[in-house]
Protein backbone atom coordinates (compact mmCIF):
# COMPACT_ATOMS: atom_id res chain seq x y z
CA UNK A 1 0.00 0.00 0.00
CA UNK A 2 1.45 3.41 -0.64
CA UNK A 3 -0.49 5.52 1.98
CA UNK A 4 -1.50 4.17 5.24
CA UNK A 5 -2.30 6.53 7.66
CA UNK A 6 -3.95 5.97 11.48
CA UNK A 7 -6.13 7.84 13.61
CA UNK A 8 -4.76 11.29 12.11
CA UNK A 9 -5.89 14.21 14.22
CA UNK A 10 -5.22 17.80 13.37
CA UNK A 11 -6.72 21.01 14.31
CA UNK A 12 -5.83 25.37 13.64
CA UNK A 13 -5.89 26.34 16.48
CA UNK A 14 -9.44 25.56 18.11
CA UNK A 15 -10.33 24.36 15.09
CA UNK A 16 -10.19 20.82 14.51
CA UNK A 17 -9.61 19.94 10.83
CA UNK A 18 -8.86 15.99 10.93
CA UNK A 19 -9.84 13.78 13.44
CA UNK A 20 -9.33 10.34 13.83
CA UNK A 21 -8.57 9.29 10.18
CA UNK A 22 -7.44 6.04 8.82
CA UNK A 23 -7.09 5.54 5.36
CA UNK A 24 -5.26 2.37 3.55
CA UNK A 25 -5.57 2.85 0.32
CA UNK A 26 -5.09 0.71 -2.63
CA UNK A 27 -2.77 1.33 -6.05
CA UNK A 28 -4.05 3.09 -8.73
CA UNK A 29 -6.45 6.62 -8.84
CA UNK A 30 -8.21 7.32 -5.87
CA UNK A 31 -10.59 10.25 -5.18
CA UNK A 32 -10.89 12.01 -2.46
CA UNK A 33 -14.06 13.79 -1.72
CA UNK A 34 -16.01 16.50 0.75
CA UNK A 35 -17.67 19.59 0.77
CA UNK A 36 -15.59 22.87 1.67
CA UNK A 37 -13.81 22.70 5.08
CA UNK A 38 -14.43 18.93 5.10
CA UNK A 39 -10.22 18.39 5.74
CA UNK A 40 -9.21 17.39 2.09
CA UNK A 41 -6.10 19.81 1.68
CA UNK A 42 -5.28 19.13 5.34
CA UNK A 43 -4.66 15.48 4.61
CA UNK A 44 -2.94 16.59 1.22
CA UNK A 45 -0.69 18.89 3.22
CA UNK A 46 -0.29 16.06 6.13
CA UNK A 47 0.75 13.50 3.98
CA UNK A 48 3.08 15.64 2.04
CA UNK A 49 4.86 16.66 5.28
CA UNK A 50 3.54 20.55 5.24
CA UNK A 51 1.89 19.71 8.52
CA UNK A 52 2.70 17.31 11.36
CA UNK A 53 -0.33 15.89 12.75
CA UNK A 54 -1.28 16.17 16.49
CA UNK A 55 -2.00 12.36 17.11
CA UNK A 56 -1.74 9.60 14.76
CA UNK A 57 0.60 8.54 12.09
CA UNK A 58 1.36 6.42 9.36
CA UNK A 59 3.17 6.20 6.16
CA UNK A 60 3.58 6.94 2.75
CA UNK A 61 5.40 5.06 -0.02
CA UNK A 62 6.79 3.15 2.92
CA UNK A 63 8.24 5.95 4.52
CA UNK A 64 6.50 7.66 7.95
CA UNK A 65 5.00 10.64 7.62
CA UNK A 66 6.69 12.03 10.62
CA UNK A 67 10.20 11.83 10.63
CA UNK A 68 11.37 11.34 6.83
CA UNK A 69 8.88 14.21 5.04
CA UNK A 70 11.79 14.59 2.64
CA UNK A 71 12.21 11.23 1.25
CA UNK A 72 8.47 11.03 0.95
CA UNK A 73 8.66 14.52 -1.17
CA UNK A 74 11.32 12.86 -3.77
CA UNK A 75 8.98 10.47 -4.60
CA UNK A 76 5.75 12.15 -4.70
CA UNK A 77 4.60 14.77 -7.35
CA UNK A 78 2.23 17.61 -5.81
CA UNK A 79 -0.10 19.50 -8.48
CA UNK A 80 -1.38 22.87 -5.63
CA UNK A 81 -4.90 24.04 -6.09
CA UNK A 82 -3.77 27.63 -6.32
CA UNK A 83 -2.15 29.34 -9.04
CA UNK A 84 1.76 28.61 -8.55
CA UNK A 85 4.51 29.78 -10.64
CA UNK A 86 7.78 31.52 -10.35
CA UNK A 87 8.01 34.63 -12.66
CA UNK A 88 10.65 35.25 -15.22
CA UNK A 89 11.14 31.98 -16.01
CA UNK A 90 9.62 30.12 -19.22
CA UNK A 91 8.16 26.72 -18.88
CA UNK A 92 10.74 24.69 -20.09
CA UNK A 93 13.15 26.55 -17.18
CA UNK A 94 10.59 26.38 -14.55
CA UNK A 95 9.88 22.49 -15.09
CA UNK A 96 13.41 21.94 -15.11
CA UNK A 97 14.22 23.77 -12.82
CA UNK A 98 11.37 22.13 -9.87
CA UNK A 99 13.16 18.79 -11.18
CA UNK A 100 16.40 19.71 -10.72
CA UNK A 101 15.22 20.46 -6.86
CA UNK A 102 13.92 17.22 -6.69
CA UNK A 103 17.58 15.73 -7.24
CA UNK A 104 17.27 15.12 -11.18
CA UNK A 105 20.63 16.25 -12.52
CA UNK A 106 20.70 19.13 -14.69
CA UNK A 107 20.83 18.03 -18.31
CA UNK A 108 18.38 15.08 -17.55
CA UNK A 109 16.14 17.60 -15.65
CA UNK A 110 16.17 19.70 -18.80
CA UNK A 111 15.54 16.52 -20.81
CA UNK A 112 12.89 15.51 -18.97
CA UNK A 113 11.08 19.17 -19.10
CA UNK A 114 10.79 19.04 -22.94
CA UNK A 115 9.11 15.46 -22.32
CA UNK A 116 6.85 16.35 -20.07
CA UNK A 117 5.51 19.76 -21.45
CA UNK A 118 5.17 17.91 -25.27
CA UNK A 119 3.43 15.55 -22.86
CA UNK A 120 0.96 17.76 -20.83
CA UNK A 121 0.04 19.81 -24.99
CA UNK A 122 2.42 22.58 -24.00
CA UNK A 123 5.25 22.07 -26.99
CA UNK A 124 4.25 25.04 -28.84
CA UNK A 125 4.35 27.77 -25.79
CA UNK A 126 7.32 26.25 -23.52
CA UNK A 127 9.50 28.97 -24.21
CA UNK A 128 7.27 31.40 -23.23
CA UNK A 129 7.36 33.80 -19.45
CA UNK A 130 4.80 31.59 -17.38
CA UNK A 131 3.41 35.49 -16.97
CA UNK A 132 1.90 35.20 -19.98
CA UNK A 133 0.12 32.17 -19.67
CA UNK A 134 -3.74 31.51 -19.30
CA UNK A 135 -5.27 29.82 -16.30
CA UNK A 136 -5.51 26.68 -18.53
CA UNK A 137 -1.97 26.77 -19.60
CA UNK A 138 -1.18 26.85 -15.89
CA UNK A 139 -2.68 24.34 -14.99
CA UNK A 140 -1.11 21.77 -17.09
CA UNK A 141 2.03 23.47 -16.46
CA UNK A 142 1.42 22.50 -12.89
CA UNK A 143 0.54 19.16 -13.87
CA UNK A 144 4.01 19.11 -15.65
CA UNK A 145 6.02 20.11 -12.81
CA UNK A 146 4.03 17.49 -10.79
CA UNK A 147 5.42 14.41 -12.97
CA UNK A 148 9.11 15.75 -14.01
CA UNK A 149 11.01 13.42 -11.78
CA UNK A 150 8.38 10.65 -12.42
CA UNK A 151 7.16 10.42 -9.12
CA UNK A 152 5.95 7.32 -7.68
CA UNK A 153 2.62 8.45 -6.05
CA UNK A 154 1.00 11.90 -7.09
CA UNK A 155 -1.47 14.27 -5.60
CA UNK A 156 -3.47 16.00 -7.72
CA UNK A 157 -5.62 18.93 -5.48
CA UNK A 158 -8.45 19.75 -8.01
CA UNK A 159 -7.28 19.42 -11.16
CA UNK A 160 -9.79 20.42 -13.29
CA UNK A 161 -10.27 23.87 -11.53
CA UNK A 162 -10.91 26.81 -13.85
CA UNK A 163 -10.83 25.04 -17.02
CA UNK A 164 -12.73 24.91 -19.94
CA UNK A 165 -15.34 21.72 -20.99
CA UNK A 166 -11.96 20.63 -23.53
CA UNK A 167 -9.10 21.37 -21.06
CA UNK A 168 -11.06 19.38 -18.88
CA UNK A 169 -11.37 16.46 -20.78
CA UNK A 170 -7.62 16.49 -21.96
CA UNK A 171 -6.29 17.02 -18.32
CA UNK A 172 -8.68 13.98 -17.48
CA UNK A 173 -7.19 11.96 -19.87
CA UNK A 174 -3.55 12.78 -19.26
CA UNK A 175 -4.83 11.50 -15.78
CA UNK A 176 -6.01 8.42 -16.15
CA UNK A 177 -3.40 7.78 -18.63
CA UNK A 178 -0.79 8.51 -15.94
CA UNK A 179 -2.56 6.47 -13.49
CA UNK A 180 -2.50 3.31 -16.00
CA UNK A 181 0.87 3.12 -15.32
CA UNK A 182 0.58 0.08 -12.87
CA UNK A 183 3.90 1.65 -10.83
CA UNK A 184 2.07 5.15 -10.59
CA UNK A 185 -0.72 6.09 -7.92
CA UNK A 186 -2.56 9.35 -8.40
CA UNK A 187 -4.84 10.94 -5.38
CA UNK A 188 -7.20 13.59 -6.71
CA UNK A 189 -9.09 15.71 -4.37
CA UNK A 190 -11.87 17.17 -6.04
CA UNK A 191 -15.50 18.75 -6.01
CA UNK A 192 -16.12 17.88 -9.42
CA UNK A 193 -18.03 14.59 -9.22
CA UNK A 194 -17.99 13.59 -12.39
CA UNK A 195 -14.15 13.96 -12.48
CA UNK A 196 -13.08 11.27 -9.65
CA UNK A 197 -16.30 9.02 -11.01
CA UNK A 198 -14.54 9.28 -14.43
CA UNK A 199 -10.73 8.47 -13.12
CA UNK A 200 -11.08 6.82 -9.72
CA UNK A 201 -12.10 3.02 -9.10
CA UNK A 202 -11.60 3.72 -4.99
CA UNK A 203 -13.31 6.66 -3.23
CA UNK A 204 -12.57 8.26 -0.06
CA UNK A 205 -15.61 11.12 1.51
CA UNK A 206 -14.34 13.26 4.31
CA UNK A 207 -16.74 14.68 6.11
CA UNK A 208 -16.29 17.64 8.75
CA UNK A 209 -12.84 16.19 9.27
CA UNK A 210 -13.87 12.45 9.23
CA UNK A 211 -13.65 9.60 7.42
CA UNK A 212 -17.40 9.84 5.99
CA UNK A 213 -17.27 6.73 3.82
CA UNK A 214 -14.41 4.71 1.67
CA UNK A 215 -14.33 1.80 -0.64
CA UNK A 216 -14.84 0.91 -4.48
CA UNK A 217 -16.90 3.44 -5.86
CA UNK A 218 -19.26 0.62 -7.21
CA UNK A 219 -19.32 -1.12 -3.97
CA UNK A 220 -20.04 2.06 -2.10
CA UNK A 221 -22.62 2.61 -4.75
CA UNK A 222 -24.67 -0.92 -3.61
CA UNK A 223 -24.84 -0.31 -0.45
CA UNK A 224 -27.88 1.15 -0.93
CA UNK A 225 -30.85 0.82 -3.72
CA UNK A 226 -31.74 4.15 -4.95
CA UNK A 227 -35.71 4.83 -6.01
CA UNK A 228 -37.49 7.05 -7.69
CA UNK A 229 -41.35 7.85 -6.63
CA UNK A 230 -44.09 9.57 -7.82
CA UNK A 231 -46.77 10.08 -5.67
CA UNK A 232 -50.53 11.25 -5.96
CA UNK A 233 -51.90 12.82 -2.63
CA UNK A 234 -50.32 14.28 0.51
CA UNK A 235 -47.22 12.40 1.15
CA UNK A 236 -45.82 14.36 4.33
CA UNK A 237 -47.25 10.63 6.52
CA UNK A 238 -45.20 8.45 3.49
CA UNK A 239 -42.25 10.53 3.78
CA UNK A 240 -42.35 10.47 7.81
CA UNK A 241 -42.87 6.85 7.57
CA UNK A 242 -39.76 6.21 5.00
CA UNK A 243 -37.44 8.82 7.58
CA UNK A 244 -38.33 6.99 10.58
CA UNK A 245 -37.10 3.68 8.68
CA UNK A 246 -33.76 5.51 8.58
CA UNK A 247 -34.28 5.62 4.84
CA UNK A 248 -32.95 8.78 3.49
CA UNK A 249 -35.46 10.74 0.70
CA UNK A 250 -34.73 14.04 -1.36
CA UNK A 251 -37.59 15.46 -3.26
CA UNK A 252 -36.56 16.58 -6.47
CA UNK A 253 -38.09 19.65 -8.22
CA UNK A 254 -39.77 17.88 -11.03
CA UNK A 255 -41.86 16.23 -7.65
CA UNK A 256 -39.67 13.22 -7.66
CA UNK A 257 -39.04 11.21 -4.76
CA UNK A 258 -35.41 10.11 -4.16
CA UNK A 259 -35.59 7.42 -1.72
CA UNK A 260 -32.23 5.58 -0.48
CA UNK A 261 -33.48 2.30 0.49
CA UNK A 262 -31.05 0.06 3.10
CA UNK A 263 -30.84 -3.14 1.08
CA UNK A 264 -31.55 -5.72 3.74
CA UNK A 265 -35.06 -4.42 3.94
CA UNK A 266 -37.56 -5.70 1.72
CA UNK A 267 -38.96 -2.80 -0.90
CA UNK A 268 -42.39 -4.19 -0.27
CA UNK A 269 -42.41 -2.24 2.71
CA UNK A 270 -42.57 1.33 0.56
CA UNK A 271 -45.63 -0.15 -0.67
CA UNK A 272 -47.17 -1.18 2.26
CA UNK A 273 -46.55 2.30 3.82
CA UNK A 274 -47.98 3.95 1.07
CA UNK A 275 -51.55 1.77 1.25
CA UNK A 276 -51.28 2.49 4.69
CA UNK A 277 -51.17 6.55 3.98
CA UNK A 278 -53.61 6.17 1.54
CA UNK A 279 -51.28 7.70 -1.44
CA UNK A 280 -50.66 6.25 -5.12
CA UNK A 281 -47.76 5.54 -6.31
CA UNK A 282 -47.54 6.69 -10.11
CA UNK A 283 -43.65 5.87 -10.84
CA UNK A 284 -41.28 3.40 -8.94
CA UNK A 285 -37.78 2.93 -10.77
CA UNK A 286 -34.80 1.51 -9.54
CA UNK A 287 -32.03 4.34 -10.72
CA UNK A 288 -28.70 3.88 -11.04
CA UNK A 289 -26.77 5.13 -8.06
CA UNK A 290 -24.71 7.90 -8.96
CA UNK A 291 -21.28 9.31 -7.06
CA UNK A 292 -23.03 12.59 -6.78
CA UNK A 293 -25.88 10.24 -4.85
CA UNK A 294 -23.34 8.53 -2.75
CA UNK A 295 -22.06 11.47 -1.65
CA UNK A 296 -25.21 13.66 -1.24
CA UNK A 297 -26.24 10.53 1.31
CA UNK A 298 -22.80 10.24 3.17
CA UNK A 299 -22.48 14.05 3.23
CA UNK A 300 -25.66 14.85 3.48
CA UNK A 301 -26.10 17.79 1.20
CA UNK A 302 -27.51 18.04 -2.22
CA UNK B 1 4.23 10.29 -33.03
CA UNK B 2 3.82 13.07 -30.43
CA UNK B 3 4.95 12.05 -26.75
CA UNK B 4 1.29 12.95 -26.00
CA UNK B 5 -0.01 10.15 -28.18
CA UNK B 6 2.92 7.79 -27.23
CA UNK B 7 1.41 8.07 -23.85
CA UNK B 8 3.19 8.65 -20.56
CA UNK B 9 6.69 7.50 -20.04
CA UNK B 10 8.79 6.89 -17.30
CA UNK B 11 12.26 8.70 -16.74
CA UNK B 12 15.00 6.23 -16.20
CA UNK B 13 17.85 7.91 -14.43
CA UNK B 14 19.15 8.02 -10.84
CA UNK B 15 18.32 11.30 -8.64
CA UNK B 16 21.63 12.90 -7.08
CA UNK B 17 22.32 12.45 -3.97
CA UNK B 18 23.32 16.46 -3.96
CA UNK B 19 25.52 17.42 -0.90
CA UNK B 20 24.07 21.28 -1.42
CA UNK B 21 20.34 20.43 -2.22
CA UNK B 22 19.70 24.60 -2.69
CA UNK B 23 22.77 25.07 -5.04
CA UNK B 24 19.66 24.97 -8.02
CA UNK B 25 18.03 27.87 -6.14
CA UNK B 26 21.24 29.94 -6.03
CA UNK B 27 21.55 29.14 -9.51
CA UNK B 28 18.35 30.22 -11.15
CA UNK B 29 18.02 32.91 -8.76
CA UNK B 30 21.84 34.64 -9.96
CA UNK B 31 20.41 33.78 -13.78
CA UNK B 32 17.29 35.57 -12.89
CA UNK B 33 19.10 38.24 -11.84
CA UNK B 34 21.21 39.34 -14.86
CA UNK B 35 17.84 39.17 -16.23
CA UNK B 36 16.69 42.14 -14.26
CA UNK B 37 17.51 45.45 -17.31
CA UNK B 38 18.31 47.74 -14.03
CA UNK B 39 21.16 45.16 -12.63
CA UNK B 40 22.66 45.09 -15.87
CA UNK B 41 23.38 48.56 -15.56
CA UNK B 42 24.06 48.91 -11.67
CA UNK B 43 26.77 46.13 -11.24
CA UNK B 44 29.10 46.63 -13.33
CA UNK B 45 28.76 50.66 -11.47
CA UNK B 46 29.11 48.66 -8.87
CA UNK B 47 32.47 46.97 -9.75
CA UNK B 48 33.92 51.12 -9.94
CA UNK B 49 34.70 51.53 -6.63
CA UNK B 50 36.81 48.31 -6.58
CA UNK B 51 38.93 49.43 -10.40
CA UNK B 52 39.52 52.89 -9.16
CA UNK B 53 40.75 51.35 -5.75
CA UNK B 54 42.98 48.64 -7.35
CA UNK B 55 44.11 51.69 -9.55
CA UNK B 56 45.31 52.99 -6.28
CA UNK B 57 47.45 50.28 -5.57
CA UNK B 58 49.36 50.23 -8.61
CA UNK B 59 50.16 54.02 -8.03
CA UNK B 60 51.19 53.63 -5.03
CA UNK B 61 54.18 52.25 -6.20
CA UNK B 62 54.69 54.00 -9.07
CA UNK B 63 54.39 57.62 -7.45
CA UNK B 64 57.38 58.55 -9.18
CA UNK B 65 55.27 58.41 -12.54
CA UNK B 66 52.85 60.55 -10.88
CA UNK B 67 54.43 63.53 -10.32
CA UNK B 68 51.60 65.78 -9.99
CA UNK B 69 49.71 63.84 -6.91
CA UNK B 70 50.28 65.61 -3.40
CA UNK B 71 49.31 65.53 -0.60
CA UNK B 72 46.28 64.10 0.68
CA UNK B 73 46.08 61.54 -2.31
CA UNK B 74 49.79 60.74 -1.40
CA UNK B 75 48.38 60.11 2.30
CA UNK B 76 45.19 58.16 0.74
CA UNK B 77 47.88 56.23 -1.07
CA UNK B 78 49.74 54.73 1.64
CA UNK B 79 48.80 51.36 1.05
CA UNK B 80 48.14 49.46 4.34
CA UNK B 81 45.13 48.10 6.58
CA UNK B 82 43.74 51.49 6.69
CA UNK B 83 43.28 51.82 2.69
CA UNK B 84 41.20 48.36 3.05
CA UNK B 85 39.19 49.18 6.04
CA UNK B 86 38.12 52.38 3.46
CA UNK B 87 37.60 50.85 0.69
CA UNK B 88 34.80 48.45 3.02
CA UNK B 89 33.53 50.63 5.32
CA UNK B 90 33.01 54.14 3.52
CA UNK B 91 29.55 55.08 3.28
CA UNK B 92 29.79 55.19 -0.73
CA UNK B 93 30.33 51.25 -0.71
CA UNK B 94 27.70 50.28 1.55
CA UNK B 95 25.67 52.54 -0.50
CA UNK B 96 26.75 50.46 -3.16
CA UNK B 97 26.16 47.19 -1.08
CA UNK B 98 22.26 48.25 -0.57
CA UNK B 99 22.03 48.62 -4.43
CA UNK B 100 23.08 45.65 -5.04
CA UNK B 101 21.02 44.02 -2.24
CA UNK B 102 17.83 45.71 -3.11
CA UNK B 103 18.27 44.67 -6.92
CA UNK B 104 19.04 41.16 -6.04
CA UNK B 105 17.22 40.20 -3.20
CA UNK B 106 14.08 42.01 -2.78
CA UNK B 107 12.22 40.00 -4.90
CA UNK B 108 13.75 36.54 -3.28
CA UNK B 109 11.12 35.54 -1.12
CA UNK B 110 8.06 38.34 -1.50
CA UNK B 111 7.94 37.16 -5.05
CA UNK B 112 8.00 33.22 -3.76
CA UNK B 113 5.39 35.13 -1.62
CA UNK B 114 2.82 36.51 -4.26
CA UNK B 115 2.74 33.53 -6.66
CA UNK B 116 2.62 30.60 -4.02
CA UNK B 117 5.71 28.93 -4.97
CA UNK B 118 6.53 28.03 -1.43
CA UNK B 119 4.55 25.19 -1.96
CA UNK B 120 6.33 24.03 -5.16
CA UNK B 121 9.85 23.93 -3.33
CA UNK B 122 8.69 22.70 0.14
CA UNK B 123 6.98 19.84 -2.39
CA UNK B 124 10.56 18.51 -3.45
CA UNK B 125 13.05 17.24 -0.47
CA UNK B 126 14.45 20.46 0.10
CA UNK B 127 14.19 21.69 4.02
CA UNK B 128 13.53 25.42 4.93
CA UNK B 129 17.85 25.51 5.86
CA UNK B 130 18.13 24.77 2.18
CA UNK B 131 15.23 27.06 0.65
CA UNK B 132 17.36 30.01 3.04
CA UNK B 133 20.67 28.84 2.27
CA UNK B 134 19.87 28.52 -1.35
CA UNK B 135 17.89 32.34 -1.46
CA UNK B 136 20.68 34.31 1.05
CA UNK B 137 23.55 32.25 -1.43
CA UNK B 138 22.43 34.74 -4.03
CA UNK B 139 23.12 37.34 -2.02
CA UNK B 140 26.19 36.31 -0.71
CA UNK B 141 27.07 35.79 -4.22
CA UNK B 142 27.07 39.15 -5.50
CA UNK B 143 27.71 41.04 -2.30
CA UNK B 144 31.21 38.67 -2.61
CA UNK B 145 31.86 39.95 -6.20
CA UNK B 146 32.38 43.43 -4.49
CA UNK B 147 34.02 42.55 -1.12
CA UNK B 148 35.38 39.59 -0.67
CA UNK B 149 37.20 38.90 -4.36
CA UNK B 150 38.30 42.85 -4.53
CA UNK B 151 39.40 42.57 -1.00
CA UNK B 152 41.76 39.48 -1.91
CA UNK B 153 42.59 40.74 -5.01
CA UNK B 154 43.90 44.22 -3.64
CA UNK B 155 46.10 42.40 -1.37
CA UNK B 156 47.48 40.08 -4.13
CA UNK B 157 48.08 42.96 -6.92
CA UNK B 158 49.93 44.93 -3.73
CA UNK B 159 52.13 42.13 -3.36
CA UNK B 160 52.91 41.77 -6.81
CA UNK B 161 53.18 45.42 -7.86
CA UNK B 162 55.67 46.10 -5.00
CA UNK B 163 57.62 42.98 -5.57
CA UNK B 164 57.92 41.46 -2.33
CA UNK B 165 56.80 40.06 0.84
CA UNK B 166 57.02 43.00 2.78
CA UNK B 167 53.30 43.92 2.44
CA UNK B 168 52.27 40.67 3.86
CA UNK B 169 55.01 40.73 6.18
CA UNK B 170 53.72 43.37 8.09
CA UNK B 171 50.20 42.67 7.82
CA UNK B 172 49.79 38.97 7.75
CA UNK B 173 46.78 39.30 9.51
CA UNK B 174 44.74 41.64 6.72
CA UNK B 175 43.79 38.23 4.23
CA UNK B 176 41.65 37.17 7.69
CA UNK B 177 40.46 40.99 8.37
CA UNK B 178 39.22 41.12 4.54
CA UNK B 179 37.83 37.57 4.70
CA UNK B 180 36.11 38.25 7.93
CA UNK B 181 34.36 41.77 6.88
CA UNK B 182 33.35 40.23 4.11
CA UNK B 183 31.33 37.62 5.83
CA UNK B 184 30.16 39.87 8.20
CA UNK B 185 28.98 42.42 6.14
CA UNK B 186 27.74 39.57 3.79
CA UNK B 187 26.11 37.82 6.50
CA UNK B 188 23.89 40.95 7.80
CA UNK B 189 22.51 41.97 4.67
CA UNK B 190 21.57 38.74 3.90
CA UNK B 191 19.52 38.51 6.82
CA UNK B 192 18.28 42.17 6.59
CA UNK B 193 17.40 41.64 3.08
CA UNK B 194 15.68 38.31 3.15
CA UNK B 195 13.63 39.29 6.68
CA UNK B 196 12.30 42.55 4.76
CA UNK B 197 11.63 40.27 1.91
CA UNK B 198 9.47 37.93 3.72
CA UNK B 199 7.22 40.69 4.97
CA UNK B 200 5.74 41.98 2.36
CA UNK B 201 4.51 40.13 -1.71
CA UNK B 202 5.32 43.56 -3.06
CA UNK B 203 9.07 43.91 -4.38
CA UNK B 204 8.56 47.48 -4.95
CA UNK B 205 7.71 47.84 -1.33
CA UNK B 206 10.13 45.56 0.02
CA UNK B 207 12.87 47.33 -2.05
CA UNK B 208 11.74 50.85 -0.80
CA UNK B 209 11.84 49.15 2.54
CA UNK B 210 15.61 47.61 2.53
CA UNK B 211 16.40 51.27 1.37
CA UNK B 212 14.40 53.29 3.67
CA UNK B 213 15.46 51.05 6.87
CA UNK B 214 19.05 51.99 6.55
CA UNK B 215 18.47 55.39 6.01
CA UNK B 216 15.80 55.63 8.38
CA UNK B 217 18.46 54.12 11.25
CA UNK B 218 21.14 56.78 10.15
CA UNK B 219 18.58 60.25 10.38
CA UNK B 220 17.38 58.75 13.40
CA UNK B 221 20.88 58.84 14.67
CA UNK B 222 21.66 62.29 13.52
CA UNK B 223 18.73 63.70 15.36
CA UNK B 224 19.43 61.83 18.73
CA UNK B 225 23.46 62.62 18.64
CA UNK B 226 22.04 66.77 18.17
CA UNK B 227 19.46 66.10 21.17
CA UNK B 228 21.73 64.16 23.58
CA UNK B 229 25.12 64.38 22.13
CA UNK B 230 26.61 60.58 23.24
CA UNK B 231 28.25 58.67 21.19
CA UNK B 232 26.23 55.53 22.38
CA UNK B 233 23.82 56.59 19.67
CA UNK B 234 25.49 56.16 16.79
CA UNK B 235 24.18 51.90 17.60
CA UNK B 236 21.04 52.93 16.18
CA UNK B 237 22.33 53.63 12.61
CA UNK B 238 23.08 50.65 10.38
CA UNK B 239 25.75 52.04 8.57
CA UNK B 240 28.06 53.41 11.39
CA UNK B 241 27.66 49.66 13.74
CA UNK B 242 29.07 48.07 10.33
CA UNK B 243 31.56 50.87 10.17
CA UNK B 244 32.47 50.80 13.55
CA UNK B 245 33.02 46.58 13.39
CA UNK B 246 35.01 47.12 10.55
CA UNK B 247 37.38 49.68 11.62
CA UNK B 248 37.92 47.53 14.72
CA UNK B 249 38.41 44.22 12.07
CA UNK B 250 40.96 45.87 10.65
CA UNK B 251 42.73 47.26 13.55
CA UNK B 252 41.70 51.09 13.13
CA UNK B 253 40.64 53.71 15.15
CA UNK B 254 36.57 53.55 15.75
CA UNK B 255 34.88 56.57 14.44
CA UNK B 256 32.53 56.62 17.35
CA UNK B 257 33.89 56.35 20.81
CA UNK B 258 31.64 53.22 21.37
CA UNK B 259 32.66 49.40 21.94
CA UNK B 260 32.82 47.75 18.57
CA UNK B 261 31.33 44.50 20.71
CA UNK B 262 28.36 46.67 21.29
CA UNK B 263 27.65 47.52 17.19
CA UNK B 264 28.53 43.62 16.50
CA UNK B 265 25.85 42.60 19.14
CA UNK B 266 23.49 45.09 17.49
CA UNK B 267 24.17 43.71 13.73
CA UNK B 268 24.04 39.95 15.55
CA UNK B 269 20.61 41.02 17.37
CA UNK B 270 18.82 41.96 14.06
CA UNK B 271 20.32 38.74 12.20
CA UNK B 272 18.61 36.58 15.12
CA UNK B 273 15.56 38.54 14.97
CA UNK B 274 15.18 38.10 10.93
CA UNK B 275 16.04 34.76 11.61
CA UNK B 276 13.43 33.90 13.92
CA UNK B 277 10.81 35.97 11.48
CA UNK B 278 11.85 34.09 8.10
CA UNK B 279 11.37 30.66 10.32
CA UNK B 280 7.84 31.46 10.92
CA UNK B 281 6.70 33.43 7.82
CA UNK B 282 8.50 31.02 5.30
CA UNK B 283 5.76 27.68 4.95
CA UNK B 284 5.16 25.61 2.23
CA UNK B 285 1.48 26.26 3.02
CA UNK B 286 -0.41 29.31 4.11
CA UNK B 287 -2.66 28.61 7.08
CA UNK B 288 -5.69 30.94 7.46
CA UNK B 289 -7.14 30.62 10.41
Amino acid sequence: MSIEIKDIHFSYGKVKALEGVSLDLPQGAVGLLGPNGAGKSTLIRILLGFLSPDNGGGRVLGYDIKDEQTEIRRYVGYMPEDDCFIPGLDAVSFTSYLGELSGMPSQEAMKRAHEVLFYVGLKESRYRKLETYSSGMKQRLKLAQAIVHDPKLIFLDEPTSGLDPQGRSEILELIMDISSKKDIQVLISSHILPDIELTCKYVVILNKGKLAAQGDISELKEIRDLYEIKVKGEAGGFLRKLKAMKCKVEETEDEILKVYWPPKQNRQEIFRIAAEEKIQLRHFVKSETSLEDLFAQVVGVD
Amino acid sequence: MTIKEKGYSHWDGEFLARKFPWWPITRYGIKLTFQRKFFKFIFPMSLLPAIFYLAGIYVSERLEDFPFLRGETIQFLQIGPNYFKTYFTQGFMLFIMLMIVIFCGASLISDDLKHNSLQLYFSRPLKKKDYFLGKSAVIVFFLFIITLIPGLVFFIMKLIFSGSLKFFLSYPWLPLSIIGYSFIVTGFFSFYTLFLSSLSKNRRLVAILIFGVYFLSDIVYLIFRREFRSHYVSLVSLRSNLQQVGAHIFGQKAPYDVSWIFSFLVLLGICVVAGFVLKSKVKGVEIVK
